[in-house]
């Protein structure tokens, strides 16, 4: 299945969200990921969601019928070739300081608390696949918690 | 002033005339206030889904006076809300503009389980245009203005406004001020647009030009947009048949030399045969709805589809368009019939083509509708319908119910007035008949209004004989009553086997129940009274109940299956032939 990025602009009122989860319920999608923050218009915030699905035509069903909402501002699809779809973990991880050395360079993150010798408190910021390789290469053995925020999205 | 009083100054100023709804804690300051006032006039239903099809039949039927209305349903909390879900429901498949206003516990206990409470935003949101909840008194005369402008610009559809009982009896701020005359709706994500764009227009007009078997398609939109006339018009100026969804109906008059009539799972032969061999569907304000369709991957294969709706997200959804024209279908037809490209063709070969397929079931129905009589001399519903029609010279107001009574309605009565017919179509809510019919009335009371239900149907909303008595209104009852859920034991009759579970239905002495509210009856068993008791019914001056004794084996042909496409048409009853009918279809 193909991984779909939907950007919507919404206005900033209690009940938005609720809408836009129940309009992706009712055509029987899963949501993958969802963020959602403030634009750079006051009162306007911005949406973005990713879930699963190879047909064009569904997706551009799902983009009108967001933009039907009259709190829905606007609506577009962003593909990975014209946008950049980034996501941050915080992992928490039991490794020795050593083992993280020869990630220095190669990945994008960064320790912000080292609690004691081998437990690190890390941030990671990269694309979905980047985390996943970047987690895969350290060893998902020794996550011991993580959180991810979900794919946001912007246009080039 | 107090947010009950600004609510009902917008609502006044909004043109409001009738209150339909019911009473309760919740709602209790606002109408306190009403009485006060004395300047509605305040229909009680006996229920409150009544209510929501009450105000349905007065938008419905009024928006083609020179009086619109929008109707108005009030009712309490809790309850009396979740009462109003499925009208509000059947008003947001149908696109109907209506409002809703309920009455909220306080915002203090609000999300504490309160007596009489429900998440009526929560509950409403997916059924309906647009939902509100104002937290103070300043915000109610914006929201009830606005609510009336989401509610009936575009794509027509219900807004609920739910108001807690504080805001109610809150007063407004000192600094508060509002202006109707200058007031904007804050609206920034809500856009439609009316005006239809040239460029799709003209590559339209070249479709229409090049076709050979062209098909228009008259839709909800149509009656929506009172366009009626200019799609009658259009037609003759192009010279194309007009094939009419079943919201479509009335648009033009039924026995136009172009009508093809009802098209769809129970639509006329002619409309789908012609819709299976058209080379191009012009289609203005409708959905491509499965009971329109059929099954969508075998539905016009050979044709292009020019499509014009007010509603973008319709726009290739279920059948991929050609040209698409996002614009009110009155501004279309009104562009196009005054473009001189546009030409007339005496398209000779398609329109024989078409009185071909006229001719399929033409002599089935005659004798049917002559002969009046089923098995057991008990009466068939189309006869009857028909015998209406004649005496009424298809001038009338026909509010059906849901099922087999409807298709004949839909299909024998011969439409005259423009906007004459109403139904539930979307949601296919048995017993919306009744109560609307009222709105109707209230609507247009110098027409005459007819009420045709089932015996199920009917006693859905029966309840609602209490209005007609109480406020005298004159709407004549037909219940067409076949011991049976109709509809649903023709589908039982071909897809299982004549296995009749659950629709055999004992029903009340329909005399006692009318004479219960003081409103006259009479049972026709024989052929030869049922124009009598019609007559009868036209000369009472007031509402009377006619109750037919109807053939339950009797039923609505050509039908295509459900899920099935239109060469699986069945065009006569299945005892008399052997075809396997096939499976039950993806669709319900």
């Amino acid at each position: 299945m193909k991984r779909r990025a939907i950007l919507a602009f919404t206005l900033d009122h209690p009940g938005v969200l609720n809408k836009v989860s129940m309009l992706i319920r009712k055509k029987m999608y899963n949501v993958d990921t969802l963020t959602v923050c403030r634009s750079r218009i006051p009162g306007v915030s911005r949406m973005t969601i990713t879930l699963q699905e190879d047909d064009q035509a569904k997706v551009l069903q799902i983009i009108k019928q967001l933009e039907k909402f009259t709190e829905v501002i606007s609506v577009k699809e962003l593909d990975t070739n014209h946008s950049y779809w980034r996501e941050v973990a915080i992992v928490k991880l039991e490794v020795d300081a050593g083992h993280l050395d020869d990630f220095h360079g190669r990945y994008n993150f960064e320790v912000l608390e080292q609690k004691s010798e081998d437990m690190h408190i890390i941030q990671v910021a990269g694309s979905t696949r980047n985390i996943d390789a970047f987690l895969d290469e350290v060893g998902q053995e020794h996550v011991v918690e993580i959180a991810r925020t979900g794919v946001t999205a912007l246009e080039k | 002033m107090t947010g009950k009083k600004l609510l009902l100054k917008a609502l006044k100023e909004r043109g409001v005339k009738y209150l339909f709804g019911y009473i309760g804690g919740a709602i209790m300051p606002v109408f306190d206030e009403m009485e006060k006032l004395g300047s509605f006039k305040f229909i009680m239903s006996r229920h409150e889904q009544g209510a929501a099809f009450m105000s349905q039949g007065l938008s419905r039927a009024s928006l083609s006076t020179a009086d619109p209305q929008v109707g108005v349903c009030m009712s309490t909390s809790g309850p009396g809300a979740m009462n109003l879900v499925t009208g509000i429901a059947d008003a947001h498949m149908d696109s109907i503009p209506v409002i809703a206003i309920t009455g909220q516990v306080a915002t203090g206990v609000i999300a504490t389980d309160a007596f009489q409470e429900s998440d009526v935003v929560g509950v409403m949101m997916p059924i309906c245009k647009q939902t509100y909840m104002p937290l103070h008194a300043d915000e109610i005369e914006k929201t009830i203005h606005e609510g009336f402008y989401v509610a009936t610009t575009g794509r027509g559809g219900p807004v609920v406004i739910d108001v807690p009982k504080d805001v109610q009896n809150e007063q407004v701020s000192d600094s508060y001020t509002f202006d109707q005359a200058t007031f904007r709706p804050h609206l920034p994500g809500y856009f439609y647009s009316p005006t239809p764009e040239r460029e799709p227009v003209q590559r339209a007009i070249e479709l229409i030009n090049k076709s050979e078997r062209p098909v228009m398609f008259c839709g909800h939109g149509v009656i929506n947009s009172n366009a009626g006339e200019l799609l009658r018009q259009f037609a003759e100026k192009v010279n194309i048949p007009v094939a009419f969804t079943l919201h479509g109906i009335s648009a033009m008059p039924a026995d136009h030399p172009l009508s093809l009539g009802m098209m769809g799972m129970h639509g006329t032969v002619e409309a789908n045969r012609a819709i299976m061999d058209a080379d191009l569907l012009i289609s203005f304000g409708m959905r491509f709805d499965d009971r329109v369709t059929g099954k969508l991957n075998e539905y016009a294969q050979n044709a292009d589809v020019i499509h014009v709706e007010i509603d973008p997200s319709e726009i290739d959804k279920n059948v991929r368009t050609s040209v698409a024209i996002n614009a009110d279908v009155y501004r279309t037809l009104h562009v196009l019939l005054g473009d001189p490209m546009v030409g007339y063709k005496p398209r000779r070969r398609w329109l024989q083509k078409i009185e071909g397929f006229r001719r399929v079931m033409e002599e089935d129905l005659k004798t049917e509708i002559e002969t009046g009589v089923g098995d057991d001399n008990k009466l068939l519903m189309k006869s009857i319908i028909a015998q209406l029609s004649d005496l009424t010279k298809g001038r009338d107001l026909i509010v059906s119910d849901v099922g087999q009574h409807q298709m004949m309605a839909a299909r024998f009565y011969n439409y005259q007035t423009t906007n004459s017919w109403y139904a539930s179509g979307g949601a296919g809510t048995m017993g919306c008949s009744l109560p609307m019919a009222i709105g109707v009335k209230l609507a247009r009371p110098d027409e005459r209004v007819w009420s045709i239900s089932g015996d199920g149907g009917f006693q859905m909303n029966a309840q609602e004989l209490g209005t007609i008595m109480e406020h005298n209104i004159d709407v004549k009852i037909i219940i067409l009553n076949n011991g049976y859920l109709g509809m649903v034991r023709q589908w039982q009759t071909f897809f299982f086997d004549g296995c009749y579970a659950g629709t055999p239905m004992r029903s009340p002495d329909f005399k006692f129940l009318a004479q219960a509210y003081g409103i006259p009856h009479r049972k026709v068993e024989k052929l030869q009274d049922i124009a009598p008791a019609l007559q009868e019914a036209i000369d009472h001056p007031g509402a009377m109940v006619l109750e037919f004794i109807c053939d339950p084996a009797e039923v609505i042909l050509p039908m295509v299956p459900s899920g099935g496409g239109f060469e699986d048409m069945i065009v006569s009853h299945p005892r008399k032939h052997n075809d396997n009918l096939g499976q039950e279809g993806e669709a319900a």
